[in-house]
């Protein structure tokens, strides 16, 4: 074969081992080791290896060109060697020890249940007023009519009692067997009463203790309450509450406002301030709405708090002396404060919650954003 | 309550504008709900027109009737700036004149309370009259208070009740038989057709006022359409009457008629302001060029007005609220807002009189209320009460349920919480055949009845779950379960999907019976309780896949698989869904705590056998390990099931069960030969018992 053919394969074999090398780059290093071994067969191998088969041409040639092809090939087969040896020390680079494992794949998590929203925030209470120095009580969800409104300055025709308002029972349930009979003369209708209605207030549960302990009191009720609303953003006809009461010789509208503002403190965070907006209620008397400083923009205005600044989520007062007469309690040597908390409200703020019915679908895509 | 800024400023001349106005009256018990523009339109005649005039609206609570008036709401503008408050008088000029009339006995018409009770105050006063449009500033007024202008003579009652709180009729006296206006109880049956053009069947002690021969009027709900004051109409009488809160909301709810002036009076309206009001209306009539009153009052008295009168001292004032309030501010505050308060605040404290439009006011605490809501709460101090003793415990419920909820958490379970009631078909077939405890009055049928179990909230949950997308879902809830019989409080959960965890080193696995039943037995175990299996049936599990639950042999709850009609019932699709419930009042009685011995560690190794036994497949694993445990020596600590097989080598109707003894004794370490002496034992029990074949 004459030199000048010789000479254009060499080049040939130096542009495709160009192209091949250019291939094997565009690959992930950590994917590039077969690619390598392959090329490494095809071009170095001692038998069949590309440039074996050109070295293989050299009796081919005349003598006198012998040297000078034997020159181009070794300078090619140089260059192949150490563009490989410089790839597979970088394809080492990428190799994992023995024994190691890929650390990029998915972990074995055992899956952990989520707390409901407001169960957080029931415990959050809890914590707070046991913190306190409260006793935590719950109660029957059914009501007489005594516990739930007589007792608590509801007389007979008080609107909140209407069909519209209160859900009854269809049939009422006779008496429950209660863990003792009242400590004193109290003014309830002498005998138990029938059980009519769903509790439209935790409020009931502080006639029960107080037909059954003495002064001082310093309880909170929580659990489910029912009113007659239609669902929307924020109603539910069932929702939660968390009910205060003290009650001791000397204690004040001031010692209130000082619970409350701790309570907030925890809720919300240290700093958040309290206000107290006169209202009513028939179970105290004075009576107060109370708001928080807006926690979305501490009262600079926002839609949160529909620009004013305040954030309305309890009402409160000192314990109305009729429900102190109706308990048996005097009301000359004690008074009392009590307060009633949505903890629906409390959770919508703390989280932004827009719709109140979120809590109650028990959407998984939403339980799973609250912590374990 | 919407109420016109300028109306107010004819009482009150405060400096500030209406927003200001409404946001301090916020703070004092008034919340304001919105401030609207004002409509455009005349003003009264020599009055100067009120820049940024404006309709504040305000909250007015239940127990304040005379602030559903604009003297009441000025009255309480006037005490917040501590301003005086004008009224309407004899001496007033222009628009706020009060007619100085002649009381008499009868005139062209007299008046007669025949149910003194609930109708202790009427008065009267004729006119002569030319009905037709207000002027335009009466009817702007009447406009931006929400009140539709009807004719001049209607116009001025409406006035007059959104003014002073009374509300008013006017009767066309040529439409009145006789010359005596009665009030009485209706006849039974009596009917009237009011303004509102329907007719009204009345029964006593509903009341009604009325001429010689029927029914002219709805006592203080509504007025009669054969009285109703119409072009023609040439005379009148106006009444102004004061009914009985508690009869006019009976009267109003019987008849499903709530009219402006039944929302005033069932409140409690000014018990004393009935001749001031046909008095006022007697002047507007003159000042907007209506007619002309006869200038005479027939002002019926049945029952005098006993004002109350109440001690207020001055140390109850500052103990209740807990905050100092000087004596002159007490007192200012109470005057200003019409309470007489007798001079000194010495020990026997203040006497108070309460003025008649109060009915709110009873109790020393209510006057403390008014003075600490216009000393203003933002003085309060934040305090609190000593604690001089332990707190009592809480409800034993409550950590008991924690410890349960930290258990199902564990397990992958995420708490749900539902509605207590539920659809009636929903809850049936947990209820057990009882009754169950269904409401009178519910929301719509999807809330029909309380829910017998906690079971129909999860299965719901579940469903939810499902059909949005979710093929795992695991959720419990612990929640009130109602019977006719009390109230428990239940564990519920249900296990659809995956069982272990999803991840790619290994296959997954769906939810089976011993997952739900190791969930059951866990939280047993959470509270302390062993928890057994029985087979049961259950309308709502599927049949040999249930199983009750138990503790010591008491029945606490039930778990398997939820059946598939229930489940299709309530749109869950064609998966297995496991369920469990616990009735935790019966699992843990909340009498649970005290001490409890820990066992000492053994000392001594245990030796551990391995036994693989060729078993009926019928035969009960309980029953497998019975024999065992009855054969084995006292030295036998576990026998455990560590795997069963059947497949090939394994012939038809049997199973090969392998199992994993632990001997241990307290006194010694056990040899090989006292093991193999034990497993010896068991096996050839299994032979003779079982018809067991050792493999």
């Amino acid at each position: 074969m004459p030199l000048d053919d010789l000479s254009r394969l060499v080049a040939e074999h130096d542009a495709a081992f160009d192209a091949a090398l250019a291939d094997l780059d565009a690959l992930p290093p950590a994917a590039r080791a077969p690619a390598l071994d392959a090329l490494k067969i095809g071009w170095t191998g001692r038998k069949s290896g590309r440039i074996a088969d050109l070295m293989a041409q050299l009796p081919t040639l005349a003598a006198a060109d012998r040297k000078a092809f034997g020159q181009r090939v070794n300078t090619l087969k140089q260059r192949v060697e150490q563009a490989l040896a410089e790839r597979e020390a970088l394809v080492a680079a990428t190799r994992r020890p023995a024994g190691a494992v890929d650390i990029t794949l998915p972990g074995r998590a055992p899956q952990l249940g989520h707390r409901h929203p407001l169960s957080l925030v029931r415990d959050e209470v809890q914590a707070i007023f046991t913190r306190l120095g409260y006793q935590v009580l719950e109660g029957p969800e059914i009501e007489d009519d005594w516990h739930n409104f007589e007792a608590l300055n509801m007389h007979a025709d008080h609107p909140a009692r209407d069909m519209q308002d209160t859900m009854y029972l269809a049939q009422p349930l006779s008496a429950r067997a209660e863990p003792a009979a009242p400590k004193r003369p109290t003014a309830a209708k002498a005998g138990p009463q029938a059980l009519t209605l769903l509790r439209t207030h935790t409020s009931a549960m502080q006639i029960r203790h107080m037909e059954q302990h003495d002064p001082p009191v310093r309880l909170v009720a929580i659990g489910p309450v029912y009113r007659r609303d239609s669902l929307d953003l924020t109603h539910t006809p069932m929702f939660h509450q968390c009910e205060g009461l003290v009650v001791g010789p000397g204690i004040t509208l001031a010692h209130l406002k000082g619970t409350l503002l701790a309570m907030a403190e925890s809720l919300f965070g240290a700093g958040t301030s309290v206000r107290f907006r006169p209202s009513f209620f028939p179970y105290t008397e004075p009576s107060a709405e109370v708001d928080v400083r807006c926690i979305r923009c501490s009262g600079a205005g926002c839609a949160v708090c529909k620009q004013t600044g305040w954030l309305e989520i309890l009402g409160s007062g000192m314990v109305h002396p009729a429900v102190f007469e109706a308990v048996g309690y005097d009301p000359g040597a004690v008074t009392g404060f009590a307060f009633g908390m949505g903890l629906e409200r409390v959770a919508m703020l703390k989280w932004d919650v827009g719709d109140i019915r979120l809590f109650y679908e028990n959407d998984l895509r939403f339980l799973e954003q609250f912590s374990r | 309550m919407k109420v016109l800024y300028s109306w107010l400023r004819d009482f009150v001349d405060v400096p500030d504008g209406p927003a200001e106005v409404g946001r301090r009256l916020s703070l004092r018990g008034l919340a304001l709900e919105g401030v609207d523009p004002a409509p455009a339109g005349d003003v009264p005649p020599g009055a100067a027109p009120v820049p940024d005039d404006a309709v504040l609206d305000f909250d007015v609570t239940a127990n304040r009737p005379d602030c559903l008036s604009v003297v009441g709401i000025a009255r309480e503008v006037a005490t917040v700036y501590d301003l005086p408050l004008e009224q309407p008088s004899a001496e007033a000029r222009g628009h706020l004149r009060l007619a100085a009339l002649r009381q008499v006995e009868r005139d062209s018409f007299g008046v007669r309370l025949d149910a003194p009770a609930l109708c202790p105050r009427f008065a009267g006063a004729a006119a002569s009259v030319r009905v037709q449009a207000s002027p335009g500033w009466v009817q702007r007024r009447l406009h931006a208070m929400g009140v539709r202008p009807i004719s001049n003579v209607v116009d001025i009652t409406n006035y007059v009740m959104l003014e002073l709180g009374q509300p008013m009729h006017a009767f066309d006296q040529a439409r009145l038989a006789g010359d005596t206006i009665v009030v009485r109880e209706a006849r039974p049956g009596e009917s009237i057709v009011t303004l509102d053009g329907k007719t009204r069947t009345l029964i006593p002690p509903q009341l009604v006022v009325a001429d010689a021969e029927r029914a002219a009027a709805v006592g203080g709900v509504m007025g009669g359409l054969d009285s109703e004051v119409s072009a023609a109409t040439t005379r009148i009488v106006f009444e102004a009457a004061w009914w009985l809160p508690s009869s006019v909301r009976a009267t109003s709810r019987a008849l499903a008629l709530k009219t402006e002036a039944s929302t005033r009076f069932e409140r409690g309206a000014d018990r004393e302001l009935q001749a001031r009001a046909v008095a006022r209306a007697c002047a507007l009539l003159d000042v907007v060029g209506a007619g002309t009153p006869d200038g005479t009052l027939v002002d019926a008295i049945a029952m005098a007005h006993t004002p109350v009168v109440l001690r207020l001292s001055h140390a109850h004032v500052e103990g209740l609220l807990g905050m100092p309030v000087p004596a002159a501010e007490v007192e200012r505050i109470l005057r200003a807002l019409g309470f007489v308060v007798g001079a000194g605040a010495g020990a026997a404290g203040w006497q108070v009189t309460v003025p008649s439009w109060r009915p709110d006011v009873a109790r020393p605490e209510d006057l403390i209320e008014e003075v600490g809501r216009h000393h203003g709460f933002e003085h309060l101090p934040a305090t609190f009460p000593s604690v001089h003793q332990a707190p009592p415990l809480s409800d034993r419920r409550i950590p008991r349920d924690a410890a349960a909820r930290r258990t199902m958490l564990a397990l992958g379970f995420s708490e749900a919480i539902s509605f207590a009631f539920v659809e009636e078909s929903a809850a049936a077939p947990f209820a057990g055949g009882a009754p169950m405890v269904a409401l009178a009055n519910p929301l719509s049928e999807t809330f029909a009845v309380m829910r017998p179990s906690v079971l129909p909230g999860v299965v719901d949950a579940v469903s939810h779950n499902r059909r949005h997308g979710r093929r795992d879902v695991r959720v419990f809830e612990i929640a009130t379960a109602f019977r006719q019989d009390g109230e428990r409080r239940s564990l519920a959960a249900a296990w659809t999907g995956e069982a272990g965890t999803d991840h790619w080193s290994g296959g997954r696995r769906d939810v089976d019976f011993f997952d739900i039943k190791g969930t059951a037995e866990q939280v047993g175990l959470g509270l302390g309780s062993e928890i057994t299996l029985q087979a049961a049936e259950r309308p709502y599990l599927v049949p040999g896949r249930a199983a009750s639950l138990h503790v010591a042999d008491r029945p606490v709850g039930v778990c398997g698989q939820l059946a598939p009609a229930v489940a299709d019932a309530r749109g869950i699709p064609r998966d297995d869904v496991y369920v469990l419930e616990l009735d935790l009042d019966a699992v843990a009685p909340a009498a649970a705590g005290g001490a409890r011995r820990i066992a000492p560690l053994p000392r001594y190794p245990a030796i551990v056998r391995d036994v693989s036994l060729l078993v009926d497949d019928a035969l009960s694993a309980a029953a497998v390990r019975d024999t065992i445990r009855r054969a084995a020596p006292a030295t036998l600590v576990s026998v455990r099931e560590f795997d069963r097989y059947q497949g090939r080598g394994v012939p038809a109707g049997k199973v090969s069960v392998s199992l994993r003894l632990t001997f241990r004794a307290d006194d010694r370490t056990l040899t090989d030969d006292e093991a193999a002496a034990a497993v010896a034992a068991v096996v050839s029990a299994a032979q003779r018992d079982l018809g067991a074949e050792q493999r």
